[in-house]
């Protein structure tokens, strides 16, 4: 009967453990055609419009997930370190004074699973659980 | 919008991996670079059709504004009757792409204080090189200004107007000309220089009339340094300007601008600062201006302080003269905050108090006003203006 309730702990304890080791967490993704990698700077650089490119030279197209959404509210506090607000005013002036135009807005974590699977030279981000063979992770920030 | 497929070219492009699929030994790592190609492919066909829906963009802008001052001073021409339209104005901007590279900017505004006449602020044609050459043609916003190009647009803007002392002695806002910048990107930072030419001819308001504004050749050269943090900026630009007016102000004047600024914006803290040198020969006020922000933000709301300064710099030329009334010499401190109410909508409030005419009018146009009819005793020597102002961009 013990060792019953102690194997029942042990399941439990590694049912946890599982669960823990998948709970989500931001990811960076892109098309199976880009890089491999990137960068947080060169991930931030493109989305507050400072580059046009990924690291391996092909164009940008960027992709964000709609405001609301938790991850990103995680991507901009992890990568961009700006909130809404700004970002809002920034892209309107970018627009207005023709530098360029914000990233791409997707309606769900599965459409940006879609695009960024079928889209040359796309980045974006997604919770990690979400993520399967379609797209390509490039980066998993840290805090 | 992103699963529009054009079923031909999709039935094409599956015969094309078979027939590619078929001709080659069947090895993993070739079929690997034919799935490779056939997404790189796909994606670029769907590229192609979204490209195609974005031919056209519109996007507008919107600001309204209740303003009132404890006095009929005139500073932005605010008085102790309560104003709305000064602030009030309406702007629509559409890109048009006629190219990869290449495309048309129109944009028009009307404004409160016009009588909401649509007039056509800008309407250009833009290339890019892919050197980082850009190169426009057609009528622009002139960049005297760091903020210039936002000059009408209030949401890009922290503050409840931009500080009057370096705005407002340019009179003018658009030229038709032309321009090249050179853009090049450091990792890290960024270097824009622009030349510009053209001609101007427009209206103006001073001491209460209508009067036209014409300046010919103008030339100039801006330079930008940014790190994303940092931002450095210089700018000189000369013209020939005849000013009307009774009696007129500048015939052919050579006419000089010279402009410095710095900005810095982390996120949180925002700080901007421009110092401005205005020289033209004749009757119309050479003035040297300067100004500081300071703001920072707490999630949506922006508190911010600016203190200002402008100062006539040629009163000989208008000593004894009805002109007289041009002199300018002002300070002004505002406090204010800008809250970023909802997506696309701020709301900013402002108390904005100017002193420190000297023996001037402060070049405030209640004064001016006053002093023309013979009436120099009733001079305001300071003002409060309050600001409620609400700003879109969409």
């Amino acid at each position: 009967m013990k060792t019953r309730q102690t194997s029942l702990k042990v399941a439990l304890a590694a049912l946890c453990l599982f669960v823990g080791g998948a709970r989500a967490e931001l990811v960076i993704i892109g098309h199976h055609g880009g890089p491999d990698t990137i960068t947080p700077q060169q991930v931030k650089d493109i989305y507050l419009n400072r580059s046009s490119r990924l690291p391996d030279g092909q164009r940008v197209v960027a992709f964000q997930l709609p405001a609301g959404n938790s991850m990103r509210d995680e991507f901009n506090e992890r990568i961009t370190e700006r909130n809404d607000a700004w970002l809002k005013s920034f892209w309107s002036r970018q627009v207005l004074t023709g530098k360029g135009h914000p990233p791409r807005e997707v309606s769900s974590a599965n459409s940006m699973k879609s695009v960024v699977s079928s889209t040359l030279g796309s980045i974006g981000y997604l919770d990690s659980t979400l993520v399967d063979d379609s797209v390509k992770v490039l980066l998993t920030p840290q805090p | 919008m992103y699963s529009v497929y054009g079923t031909t070219t999709r039935f094409a492009l599956t015969s094309l991996t078979l027939t590619l699929a078929l001709s080659l030994p069947a090895m993993a790592d070739d079929s690997q670079r034919i799935n490779q190609l056939e997404q790189r492919l796909d994606s670029l066909q769907k590229q192609m059709t979204e490209s195609s829906l974005e031919k056209v963009r519109l996007n507008g802008f919107f600001s309204t504004g209740y303003t009132r001052a404890n006095n009929d001073a005139g500073y932005d021409e605010a008085t102790e009757k309560s104003d709305l339209e000064t602030l009030s104005l309406f702007g629509l901007q559409s890109t048009f792409a006629l190219g990869r590279n290449t495309e048309a900017v129109l944009q028009l505004v009307s404004r409160g204080d016009e009588d909401w006449d649509t007039e056509l602020e800008w309407g250009y044609l833009r290339h890019q090189f892919l050197n980082g050459i850009e190169t426009r043609a057609g009528k622009m916003r002139l960049p005297l200004f760091m903020e210039s190009e936002t000059l009408e647009i209030g949401y890009g803007q922290p503050w409840a107007r931009p500080p009057e002392a370096v705005y407002d002695p340019v009179p003018v806002r658009s030229y038709l000309g032309a321009d090249a910048a050179y853009t090049f990107n450091l990792s890290g930072s960024s270097v824009q220089a622009r030349a510009f030419a053209g001609h101007l001819d427009d209206d103006a308001d001073s001491l209460g009339r209508t009067v036209s504004v014409e300046l010919r050749n103008i030339t100039g050269l801006t330079a930008n340094w940014t790190n994303y943090l940092w931002t450095f900026r210089g700018v000189y630009a000369r013209a020939e300007a005849t000013i009307g007016g009774t009696p007129p102000l500048g015939d052919d004047e050579k006419s000089e601008f010279m402009g410095l600024g710095i900005s810095y914006d982390d996120g949180s803290w925002l700080l901007m600062s421009e110092l401005t040198r205005i020289e033209v020969d004749g009757f119309y006020q050479d003035t040297d201006s300067a100004y500081i922000t300071l703001g920072y933000r707490v999630r949506e709301v922006t508190p911010y302080v600016t203190a200002s300064w402008v100062e006539s710099q040629d009163n000989y030329e208008r000593e004894a003269t009805p002109l007289e009334v041009l002199d300018v010499r002002r300070q002004a401190y505002s406090l204010g905050f800008r809250w970023d109410m909802t997506t696309s909508v701020a709301l900013k409030a402002d108390w904005t108090h100017a002193r420190g005419f000297g023996r001037t009018t402060g070049g405030l146009i209640g004064n001016q006003l006053d002093a023309l009819a013979g009436n120099p005793g009733g001079r305001f020597d300071s003002t409060d203006v309050y600001t409620v102002r609400l700003d879109a961009a969409f």
